[in-house]
């Protein structure tokens, strides 16, 4: 059976350990937006109101509500009191908690980004492999060029194109909006998500590129060739298997910035997910919608990287501290 | 996006046989600064290079297109398109600026403390930065912007925290090589303050590395301030970035889609520049990165010198 080096009792002893510093930035993380939402100028009564004229009174009880009249660490230990039992909190505009709000709109945006995964994965590594057995070559610099340019360009503005040409000039595709269900939305998804997926495109194709130059070049690879096996055999069966590692890493780490993408690629396509609600929210000063989804969205950042560490670890003992 | 421009170590322009060792000037080097050179000056001559002013407003000539007096069309209430993207330009690069200048500023003296000091310093500097690296980038700025509302100088103030921590972590690990080097204990055995040791012995040793992060961190900014501009956080009307540009020239895709892909055209035309000038400089800072002097051209020149001796005797 397999038995990580040093025995699973040295590994989990580790993950404990990385859970504990995880949570500890989380709780630090949680002070800073608090505070940092706090210091804004606008005043929530009256994004609440819209602006319209209230009465003293009117402003105390919603201020009272709201838990606005007490002291800010009063108020943030309400909020993280009510984060850790699962609860964050009433919207000051939207009629809804934050949690099903959360729960409306994350399905959507959680597709948008998986989608976007499986579509740059399906983009970057050919292009990857292929630059690295055509290295140095025509094609290598034209793909290079290519991907550079795929990064460069912002997602919106890649959404925008794609838009142009594939909704409006050939309406192939829906041009914005979303629609029912999970099989429906594929269609509906697919130019948001291409967009976002070709943004990822460079930078998993590069990183595949460069392992798998350096895979190619190892001795194994000589001799695998040397025994006559197929070349194509040789790319795929032997250094493609041994370039991946790294590869998924880069990748799933790529996943958690992606979600911020999906803000921009949302606000193109008007998808109205989870970032569209975060964008209402800075806008309006909608405390605990901001609060509660950036917590949310590190939480979830913080879970990958974690999660892909100790994947590693499990893979490469080397990583793990003695 | 914090780590698009990672770096791989495999330069993407490397030529097989390259005709110049060790030049900082090679074609693309070229290419990339002739073109960054011609936005800049653009951008910042907009006064005499465009007839036109960037607020003034023709509703005659709404949204026309591309013609010989306005060569990229006007927009919804006939401004000239190319002017406002010189005006724009200027706004964007200049915002830029301050994102790295900012980021320089704060990130490089903490990475030299924490790499010189270590232990307590480096730990509580690490900390911090463990703590920003924790959002990813954008998401910070959004939450900064929450915070201090809108504007440009509040999104540059933002980005310009958001980029620290990167700066921050290069900048400690070289101190760390460097402090250890022969140089530093001589300068500490002459009794030169820790500070003019940082600042005057390691700085200068590490200018190369910190320089080709900067010139990567002015694509991110430029990246990022479009970003927040194009969800309008970043700059108000009726000035306008690129990213603002944009979004603006999204509503008229049908009629006339130049309004919103010149200034996407603008940034990545910049951006793309930005990252092989940063390759560039990257593999001439890195002789390691260089191709290896050609062996026939050596050969070559050494049986010359040796027949010019036989001649000479």
């Amino acid at each position: 059976m397999f038995e990580p080096k040093g025995g699973w009792f040295i590994l989990l002893k580790y993950i404990v350990k990385r859970f504990l510093q995880m949570l500890l930035i989380l709780l630090v993380t949680s002070i800073i937006i608090f505070a940092l939402v706090r210091l804004s100028p606008s005043d929530p009564i009256a994004s609440m109101t819209k602006g319209k004229a209230i009465s003293a009174q009117t402003r105390q009880e919603l201020m009272g509500q709201y838990h606005l009249d007490k002291s800010l660490p009063e108020q943030y230990l309400i909020w993280i009191t009510g984060a850790l039992h699962g609860d964050l909190g009433q919207s000051f505009i939207h009629k809804d908690t934050v949690n099903a709000l959360i729960a409306q709109r994350l399905p959507t945006t959680l597709q948008l980004v998986l989608m976007s995964a499986v579509l740059a994965i399906l983009i970057s590594i050919p292009i990857g492999v292929i630059s690295a057995v055509k290295m140095n070559t025509a094609l290598d610099r034209t793909l290079s060029i290519l991907t550079l340019i795929f990064v460069a360009s912002p997602v919106f503005l890649t959404g925008i194109i794609l838009m142009f040409f594939f909704a409006l000039k050939i309406p192939a595709f829906p041009s914005f909006g979303t629609g029912d269900g999970f099989v429906q939305n594929l269609r509906y998804l697919f130019l948001p998500s291409l967009a976002l997926g070709l943004n990822m495109v460079a930078l998993i194709a590069r990183i595949t590129r460069s392992n798998m130059i350096e895979q190619l070049n190892a001795n194994y690879a000589a001799t695998a060739i040397a025994k006559g096996v197929p070349y194509s055999r040789v790319v795929m069966g032997h250094c493609f298997k041994n370039a991946l590692i790294p590869v998924i890493t880069v990748a799933s780490i790529q996943f958690g910035t992606m979600i911020v993408g999906a803000v921009l690629v949302e606000n193109v396509f008007a998808l109205g997910g989870i970032g569209a609600v975060l964008l209402d929210g800075v806008k309006s000063a909608d405390y605990p919608v901001v609060q509660g989804i950036t917590l949310m969205l590190v939480a979830f950042f913080l879970l990958i990287n974690l999660l892909v560490d100790i994947i590693y670890a499990v893979i490469d003992p080397r990583i793990r501290p003695e | 996006m914090s780590i698009i421009f990672y770096n791989t170590h495999v330069p993407l322009f490397r030529k097989k046989k390259k005709k110049e060792e060790g030049v900082l000037f090679t074609v693309p080097m070229v290419i990339s600064l002739a073109v960054l050179a011609a936005i800049i000056l653009c951008c910042l001559f907009a006064t005499a290079v465009s007839p036109y002013s960037p607020t003034g407003q023709d509703l005659k000539s709404s949204l026309a297109l591309p013609s010989a007096a306005h060569l990229l069309g006007c927009d919804k209430v006939g401004r000239d398109l190319l002017t406002r993207l010189f005006y724009g330009g200027r706004t964007t690069l200049l915002a830029a600026l301050g994102v790295v200048g900012l980021s320089v500023v704060l990130g490089v003296p903490l990475g030299l403390f924490a790499g010189y000091y270590g232990k307590k310093v480096d730990a509580v500097i690490g900390r911090v930065c463990d703590v920003l690296l924790a959002f990813p980038s954008l998401l910070l700025a959004f939450v900064f912007v929450a915070a201090f509302g809108r504007g440009l100088s509040n999104a540059i103030i933002a980005l310009g925290i958001v980029y620290v921590p990167m700066l921050t972590r290069l900048v400690r690990s070289l101190t760390m090589v460097e402090k250890n080097k022969t140089y530093v204990q001589a300068a500490t055995s002459i009794g030169y303050s820790d500070f003019r040791i940082m600042f005057r012995h390691i700085l200068p040793n590490c200018i190369s590395n910190i320089t080709v992060q900067i010139t990567l961190d002015l694509a991110y900014a430029i990246l990022d301030l479009a970003s927040l501009s194009f969800l309008g956080l970043g700059v108000q009307p009726p000035t306008a970035d690129w990213g603002a540009m944009l979004d603006e020239g999204r509503n008229y895709l049908l009629q006339n889609p130049l309004l919103a892909l010149s200034p996407g055209l603008a940034i990545v035309v910049v951006v793309v520049s930005l990252n092989i000038f940063s390759d560039g400089l990257h593999q001439y800072f890195e002789p390691i990165q260089r191709a290896l002097p050609s062996f026939e051209k050596v050969e070559k020149r050494e049986k010359k010198r040796m027949e010019k001796h036989e001649y000479a005797a």
